[in-house]
């Protein structure tokens, strides 16, 4: 266990910055999520806090101890990788064996962690197997139980679920979080999949072009996003943004409907977001919002119903059960109030 | 087209023919190798014996089917050794024109090797060279293009990924090299080694320039050399002689077979 905390760390690529900056502190024993979109530098992130990406600024600490210059293997972390990154020549039991060996560990000091971290990932009977034999999840948890062995302070894990089919993603999902209180170690943890970031953090780091928009634990980020990217990002149905005018201090929707809200800077409220699932059906009478149906996802336990409104503009509503709505049909929506976040002109959150 | 007995008995007869003629040579060799009283005549012997392979194996037969060994594994193992140290560097840094120096090296390559034979003969004699250590190593030259294109790619198909996690676990680069670049390479240094060492073994022209007496000869220039020794042709004794020389390349043919189906490569990765 130990705390990471990075300061005004930056990264370039030639003249190119992508990492700009970057300040945060991670508590020992935390499971921290750096989330963002496809070049975001999260990844870039994590590989200069292994040590396998030079710094171009600021300053990397582990335990305390700035470990700019130290290189990878005396950081005391350990790495599963997207791909798994096992060595295809040697067995499960060598795959995992292999850094201890390294390290001259006695062989049966080796035996016993090995052996223990099979016992912890279930991965007991697969130590001769060679990794072309195993599935993916097994992959999967070999190079977890590579990182175990090695019993590193800080463990990172560089998108370890996007290789997998979406009912294991899951399944695997829960063992990381499982994985993470039994170990109480210090994880950091890369994936673009907003859904492993809300399930596993502690707290969640939103990237985006190279730069941090928000850190907070994941009800936070959903409650009180700073900012439109944010707003937008996290949460498994985007929220939906509707562009909005003042008139005599009312917030007016596109419709000519107005909302009544109260805030002090009311003014400035360029945008206003709403969840999908925050939005309610409502009759012609009391509607916010008045759109027809353009699509329906039926998912049994919920629905999705996209409505485009007159302007053009798609609202994505999230409904419970399965409602029966007719594609083409007229939708009153109506907008409760205190679920609506303000946004203003440069896109940032109104609290 | 319609297909009658007599013209099918014709076309038969036609290709037996053929196939007489062409595998006539090799009937040749192996029905004179196995007669001790060989005339060089094409005739099925009237004793079998192994008098010829006896002769070809002993004294100064030998000791060039020693000095081939030597020449072959010598120049395989070094153009490994060479060709790994250089195509790894050259697979992952980021050498500027690496593609090009490459290309450049092979282009020169394609120039037939009689061709630098002046030069390389003025070489070998300046540094000491003329002898059996300056053959392997100027096969070693002539070889390096074309292993260092073939390491480079089988070197390219390793993942950085699996250096990155072993780096990250502690291993040095000599280790990374030697633990998991080259076991997953062992396909690609197996064609290298089996390709170097049949080459050097065909090869005539350098040991015959380089190597000037008897006693250095490699078997393809001691064949050469066996015509008319003695005043006669031992006809037995050089089809036994044939022979061995050519038994390592149909033994490198299924080595290398072998071999070829070991490649792995990428197994690591993705699920």
């Amino acid at each position: 266990m130990a705390d990471v905390s990075l300061r005004g760390v930056r990264k370039s690529y030639g003249s190119v910055e992508v990492v700009h900056g970057v300040d945060l502190e991670i508590k020992s024993g935390e499971f921290v999520v750096f989330v963002g979109p496809s070049g975001c530098g999260k990844s870039t992130l994590l590989r200069m806090i292994a040590g396998l990406e030079p710094i171009s600024g600021g300053d990397i600490s582990i335990g305390g101890k700035v470990v700019n210059d130290i290189p990878s293997p005396q950081r005391g972390i350990a790495m599963v990788f997207q791909s798994y990154a096992l060595y295809p020549h040697m067995s499960v039991y060598d795959n995992m064996a292999f850094g201890l060996k390294l390290a001259k560990t006695p062989k049966d000091e080796i035996d016993q962690r090995v052996r223990e971290a099979a016992r912890i990932l279930q991965i007991e009977g697969y130590l001769d197997r060679m990794p072309k034999a195993l599935s993916g999840g097994q992959r999967q948890r070999v190079a977890i139980g590579r990182a175990i062995v090695r019993d590193p302070r800080v463990f990172l894990f560089d998108e370890p679920l996007s290789n997998l089919d979406a009912s294991l993603r899951a399944q695997t999902r829960i063992e990381i979080a499982k994985l993470h209180d039994t170990l109480t170690a210090t994880m950091i943890y890369v994936t673009h999949d907003q859904v492993e970031a809300m399930t596993l953090a502690d707290r969640i780091v939103v990237l985006n072009a190279g730069r941090i928009e928000q850190v907070g634990t994941p009800l936070e980020l959903y409650r009180n996003p700073v900012n439109t990217f944010v707003a937008g990002f996290i949460a498994s149905q985007r929220m939906n943004f509707t562009p909005v005018t003042i008139e005599a201090g009312k917030l007016v929707l596109p419709g000519n409907k107005s909302l009544t809200l109260t805030h002090p800077r009311l003014a400035n409220v360029r945008t206003i977001g709403i969840r999908p699932e925050h939005l309610v059906l409502a009759d012609a009478a009391n509607a916010d919002l008045t759109g027809t149906l353009s699509v329906i996802e039926q998912f049994g336990e919920y629905a999705l119903a996209y409505v485009e409104l007159p302007s053009g503009d798609l609202v994505t509503v999230k409904l419970d059960g399965a409602p029966d709505l007719q594609l083409h049909q007229t939708v009153h929506i109506g907008v409760p109030p205190d679920a609506v976040h303000l946004f203003d002109e440069a896109g940032r959150a109104l609290r | 087209m319609e297909s009658n007995p007599a013209t099918s008995r014709l076309t038969a007869i036609a290709l037996s023919f053929m196939a007489v003629i062409w595998v006539s040579p090799f009937s040749w060799l192996i029905l004179n190798a196995f007669n001790p009283l060989s005339t060089g005549q094409l005739e099925i012997p009237r004793s079998i014996g192994l008098d010829n392979f006896a002769l070809a194996v002993s004294g100064n037969a030998g000791r060039q089917f020693l000095n081939s060994m030597l020449i072959a594994a010598g120049t395989a193992t070094l153009s490994v050794v060479v060709g790994i140290s250089a195509a790894y560097p050259l697979s992952r840094l980021r050498i500027p024109g690496r593609n090009a120096f490459l290309w450049t090296l092979v282009l020169l390559r394609m120039l037939p090797s009689a061709g630098v034979l002046v030069p390389l003969y003025f070489a070998a004699q300046r540094g000491g060279l003329l002898n059996q250590f300056g053959v392997i190593i100027a096969l070693t030259i002539l070889n390096l293009p074309f292993t260092l294109l073939l390491l480079k790619n089988f070197f390219d198909t390793v993942p950085i990924e699996l250096e990155e996690a072993a780096y990250v676990e502690g291993a040095s680069l000599f280790q990374i090299v030697t633990r998991i670049v080259l076991p997953m390479s062992r396909a690609g240094i197996a064609v290298v080694w089996f390709f170097s060492f049949t080459g050097a073994w065909n090869e005539f022209l350098l040991p015959l320039i380089f190597a000037r007496v008897q006693d250095a000869f490699p078997m393809s220039v001691g064949l050469y050399a066996a015509f008319g020794q003695q005043g006669a042709i031992n006809y037995g004794f050089l089809t036994a002689f044939s022979i061995i020389y050519a038994a390592p390349a149909i033994g490198v043919y299924f080595l290398l077979r072998r071999n070829m189906n070991t490649g792995f490569a990428g197994v690591g990765v993705k699920g």
